[in-house]
């Protein structure tokens, strides 16, 4: 199983779409953005622009890399005939979907570090060590509901239709967990929609940990019951899909 | 003991009766050609052998284990009719993370030696053409060193020469004592390949034997004449003969025994007989009679 690991992280950083909706668009926004509105307080948070902005393109990047590494790829691969070349291997049916969440929340890390490493180089920001741990690993462990949507949609849909719906997905849940604008700017009908998005639970999440506060706890439980449902969501899809009849 | 056993084995898709009944024992270490037309029940018979599919009713047995079990156990590869590779991997790669699945691969020289790879194995997946696609197929199929390799109408997107070259990869690993089963609807493929050969139709096994006995068991050799008037009751009396067809004034003799049913034509019957044509067996007609809609 760890040489299906590195089969599939060899696979995705091959993949032209992944680097560059997952690596090169977090990062470059970053940049733009930093420079814009960098040196900006928040007045939600308190946060400096930066490193507001160092979450929410660090949020965005791994968002997408959970569901971009999942959905249309897993799709490919049951229309395609791979999966039942691995499921006439010895290769056990639970370990191919247990590969797929490990990989996928792999492949998270680097938006999560690239984009962190950006906000240090370029503008300078500054956490203390034990902030920069909290930070990376809620984040990090934060995008299982997401990598768990992406295998059901991948699960659930012909590859045709899951690329438009993780796509629509991934920007959906982007825009409304106020990742590209804060959700302070949105009309009141719609903040209360992005408030209940696990990413507006996960972005605020790390708001919260890089500001120094510890996150809400509504924000925390609603992570956690979309990230129960979403994995049940995913298994029960799984199960389906991979059925012998 | 044999590799493969199907008791009694059905397979119904809602009202489709897609595998109607199949008896059949395969020994270890035999290659068997499956033949029959498209729709006879080859893929779905597979399919179950590996365990994809499960039997309506009947039991499959493979080295006496489930075929589930026997798969988990790495005795079973199998090439089956569609199936992409994965794009960004090369033909090493991909080979090399199948074998590593099963607990007694073989070498990797080996496989990409025998599966004619050994120039492309650098090459990703999706620069690969049709015929080098399926080369790697086979490698996969054969790269955990599988006692039972299925083939599941290997050769279908092959030319002429890749189809050659093919064949004399997979006799190459049958020649080590391992069994061998491929769907095919070549009756060629099957004669030339396989030392016994099990011809399904409709969901039935409706001949099983050497391709030298198929012929034989089939009446499809003939003998026909111009009878003309003269009539043609006692005809169905001959040695050997099996059917009576009579069209236009001409007759023709469907036998088992051609040598036989000739003779006794001159011999004990009194008939005029004329422009007399004798038509012998070929695996084709055999293929045909046996398979045809009743």
């Amino acid at each position: 199983m760890r040489h299906y690991i590195k089969v599939e992280l060899l696979r995705m950083l091959r993949n032209k779409r992944y680097v560059i909706f997952v690596v090169a668009f977090p990062v470059g926004f970053y940049l733009l953005y930093a420079n814009l509105w960098g040196a900006e307080a928040d007045q939600t948070t308190g946060l400096r622009g930066s490193v507001l902005l160092m979450v929410s393109m660090a949020a965005y990047g791994a968002l997408a890399a959970a569901m971009m590494s999942t959905a249309v790829p897993w799709s490919q691969e049951r229309h395609s005939g791979w999966l039942r070349q691995l499921q006439i291997t010895p290769l056990p049916g639970r370990a191919i979907i247990a590969t797929k969440l490990v990989s996928s929340l792999l492949l998270v890390l680097p938006s999560l570090l690239l984009v962190g490493l950006a906000a240090v180089l370029t503008q300078h920001v500054t956490l203390s060590p034990l902030r920069w741990v909290e930070l990376i690993l809620a984040m990090w462990a934060g995008t299982i509901p997401f990598a768990a949507l992406g295998l059901a949609i991948g699960s659930l849909l012909p590859p045709d239709t899951a690329q438009p719906v993780a796509m629509i997905g991934m920007f959906g849940l982007a825009l409304l967990g106020g990742l590209w604008f804060p959700e302070s700017i949105m009309p009141a009908a719609m903040r209360s929609i992005a408030h209940l998005t696990p990413s507006y639970d996960y972005a605020s999440i790390g708001w919260r940990i890089a500001a120094g506060q510890a996150p809400h706890a509504a924000d925390a439980a609603g992570i956690l019951v979309w990230g129960v449902a979403l994995v049940a969501l995913a298994l029960v899809a799984y199960r389906r899909a991979t059925a012998r009849t | 003991m044999n590799a493969i056993a199907f008791t009694e084995v059905t397979k119904r898709y809602g009202d489709v009766l897609a595998v109607d009944g199949i008896d059949l024992e395969i020994p270890a270490g035999a290659t068997v050609a499956l033949l029959g037309p498209n729709g006879a029940g080859k893929s779905t018979s597979i399919n179950m052998l590996l365990g994809l599919l499960r039997p309506t009713s009947g039991e499959i047995r493979v080295f006496g284990e489930p075929p589930d079990r026997a798969v988990a156990a790495g005795d079973v590869g199998a090439m089956l009719q569609e199936g992409e590779l994965i794009p960004e991997l090369t033909v090493a790669e991909t080979v090399d993370f199948v074998r590593r699945l099963y607990p007694r691969p073989l070498p990797m020289e080996e496989i990409l030696r025998v599966a004619d790879l050994t120039d492309i194995a650098g090459r990703r997946a999706d620069r690969l053409s049709g015929g080098q696609t399926q080369r790697v197929r086979f490698a996969l199929a054969i790269a955990g060193g599988p006692r039972l390799l299925l083939l599941d109408e290997p050769t279908a997107a092959m030319d002429v020469e890749s189809r050659r070259t093919f064949w004399d990869n997979m006799r190459a690993y049958a020649a080590r004592g391992r069994t061998i089963l491929f769907a095919t609807h070549y009756l060629e493929e099957a004669d030339e390949n396989a030392d016994r050969v099990v011809v399904i139709a409709r969901g039935r096994v409706v001949a099983d034997g050497s391709a030298a006995e198929i012929k034989a068991s089939v009446a499809s050799q003939a003998v026909s004449f111009l009878l003309g008037e003269q009539p043609v009751a006692g005809l169905d009396a001959l040695p050997g003969t099996t059917g009576v067809e009579l069209q236009g004034g001409r007759v023709t003799l469907r036998t088992t025994d051609l040598d036989a049913t000739v003779a006794a034509l001159y011999r004990k019957t009194t008939l005029d007989i004329r422009d007399l044509q004798l038509h012998g067996a070929d695996l084709e007609d055999a293929f045909l009679a046996l398979t045809k809609e009743t």
